[in-house]
């Protein structure tokens, strides 16, 4: 399955202005989550850092700071539902091709925590396409995928 | 059915063990009880029964396969004149979960009728570490998401909850332990599950072993509380694995060219358990997950002793199902659709169905 959708990329615009640009994501776990247990998204385009600040997350109509995300207990992110990721840039992104890699990780409560998980996504820079955070059996961790903007 | 006296009060210290709850008295009622009515119909076999956990498809549901193209799969594995058990994730596969519309249920229904199948089990989470990493979710809220739960798999047609609370893990994640308030969120629930006929089923699945302290944790729960069947344990086969298999970790590091990411810690220490240490624990299993890695062409599994689980599983009583729950390393290419079936045609013959 494709987690970064082409369907949805797009630039946004505001009062006449390009603020920034959106990507559309499906989960790629095996169960639909509460979206409380994100542990945030970060994104990757052409190179260029999208840190958990820049981003925030519309799913079924209401906008969420992924700080705000952390306490959405009783939002349920239905697996075959996207959320929006609404990325910051002013001016928006080029028409055409961009290496996008959204990178999610989540709570699992049937494992224990391990020493040093995080109880956010770490501030870390992500690495280029291909590098995984966390394993995808798992649901979290990098997908990378060429998708074309129009406008 | 003639009975000796001997039998007569064997069964009714088992119906007496079987439903007495926290607080009840533990006077021996006679006449059957609801716990003692396994839920099934008449003509399914007794014995060990096959099921499917449709998480087997995962890769294929919402992409290239619904809902009912999963059950349409279940049905081509049904004995005719039988029942196919059947699996569901409830926030996987239950569109618009918790809150499917009506609409949707008398679809259910329809498809569970037309496809030959039997609802069996419901599995469920109580995402413990909803807010947070390392503190629990309150118990009140873990109560309540356990009870819609439970009403919910009860509309839907089920007497069995995989109910999965969430784990503490130590250092070395060989161990996982209920976490802190566990036992109390299932108390909580106890009565709602008697009430609705579900059974909350604690899977046992690698690493915990069927001995060790964990287990105790959950045995002398299930014992001091007089649980059973209300919670009470399902059996994941991949304690019984004697190698690891093709896993996806594998998968994706020889894509990338280089070592499993994340090698599990269990990997030099398998099999964890034996299937005879089934044995005293089969008046508590009301479930158990037909966990498979490996089908040959010759319809054999590879990775997992099934012709002895199987006959401690038939010889010992267990009149519940056995669930396929596929994880080979194919699964990601379509996999899942021919090692199921192929995995069936398994236990029918181990089952003498064939």
């Amino acid at each position: 399955m494709e987690a970064v959708q082409q369907r949805g990329f797009r630039n946004v615009y505001k009062n006449g202005q390009c603020t920034g640009f959106q990507i559309a994501y499906r989960s790629t776990y095996y169960r639909g989550i509460s979206l409380s247990l994100s542990k945030g998204f970060r994104a990757l385009v052409d190179g260029e850092q999208f840190p958990r600040e820049a981003i925030t997350i519309t799913y079924e109509g209401e906008t969420y700071t992924q700080d705000e995300l952390t306490k959405a207990g009783h939002v349920h992110w239905q697996l075959d539902e996207p959320v929006i990721l609404n990325i910051a840039k002013p001016g928006g992104l080029k028409l055409g091709v961009h290496v996008v890699t959204v990178n999610w990780s989540h709570r699992i409560s049937y494992i224990g925590t391990r020493p040093g998980d995080p109880e956010q996504t770490p501030a870390a820079e992500l690495g280029g396409p291909g590098s995984t955070g966390s394993t995808l059996e798992f649901g979290g961790g990098n997908v990378t995928r060429k998708l074309v903007l129009v406008r | 059915m003639k009975m000796t006296r001997k039998e007569f009060l064997q069964t009714a210290a088992a119906v007496a063990g079987a439903i007495a709850l926290p607080g009840t008295a533990a006077s021996a009622p006679l006449a059957p009880q609801r716990g003692m009515d396994e839920g099934f119909p008449a003509s399914e076999r007794k014995g060990p029964k096959r099921g499917v956990s449709i998480y087997s498809y995962e890769h294929e549901f919402n992409v290239s396969a619904t809902l009912e193209d999963c059950l349409i799969e279940l049905s081509d594995l049904a004995t005719p004149g039988t029942k196919i058990g059947l699996e569901v994730l409830a926030n996987a596969h239950i569109k618009n979960y918790p809150n499917p519309s009506t609409a949707w249920i008398d679809d259910w229904y329809k498809m569970l009728d037309r496809y030959d199948i039997i609802p069996v089990e419901y599995g469920h989470w109580v995402d413990t570490k909803l807010y947070s990493e390392t503190r629990t979710i309150d118990t009140k809220e873990g109560v309540e998401m356990l009870i819609a739960d439970i009403k919910l798999a009860s509309r839907l047609g089920f007497t069995r909850a995989r109910t999965k609370v969430g784990m503490q893990g130590g250092a070395s994640m060989m161990v996982q332990t209920p976490a802190d308030n566990f036992f109390e969120i299932i108390k909580g629930a106890l009565e709602t599950a008697q009430k609705h006929n579900v059974r909350m089923l604690t899977e046992i699945h690698i690493p915990t072993p069927l001995k060790g302290p964990t287990m105790d944790k959950y045995m002398d729960f299930i014992t001091k509380e007089n649980t059973n069947p209300w919670f009470a344990l399902n059996i994941d086969f991949s304690v019984f694995q004697t190698r690891m298999g093709p896993q996806l970790g594998d998968h994706q590091a020889s894509a990338a060219g280089g070592q499993a990411p994340h090698a599990p810690p269990w990997m030099g220490k398998l099999p964890l358990a034996v299937p005879e240490d089934m044995i005293p624990l089969i008046p508590y299993i009301h479930c158990c997950h037909a966990k498979f890695n490996d089908m040959t062409d010759d319809c054999d599994e590879t990775t997992i002793p099934y012709p002895e689980v199987i006959k401690v599983l038939a010889d010992h009583g267990y009149n519940g199902y056995m669930m396929s729950e596929y994880e080979g390393i194919d699964k990601l290419q379509g996999g899942a659709w021919p090692a199921v079936r192929k995995q069936h045609v398994m236990m029918k013959r181990l089952l003498g169905e064939a």
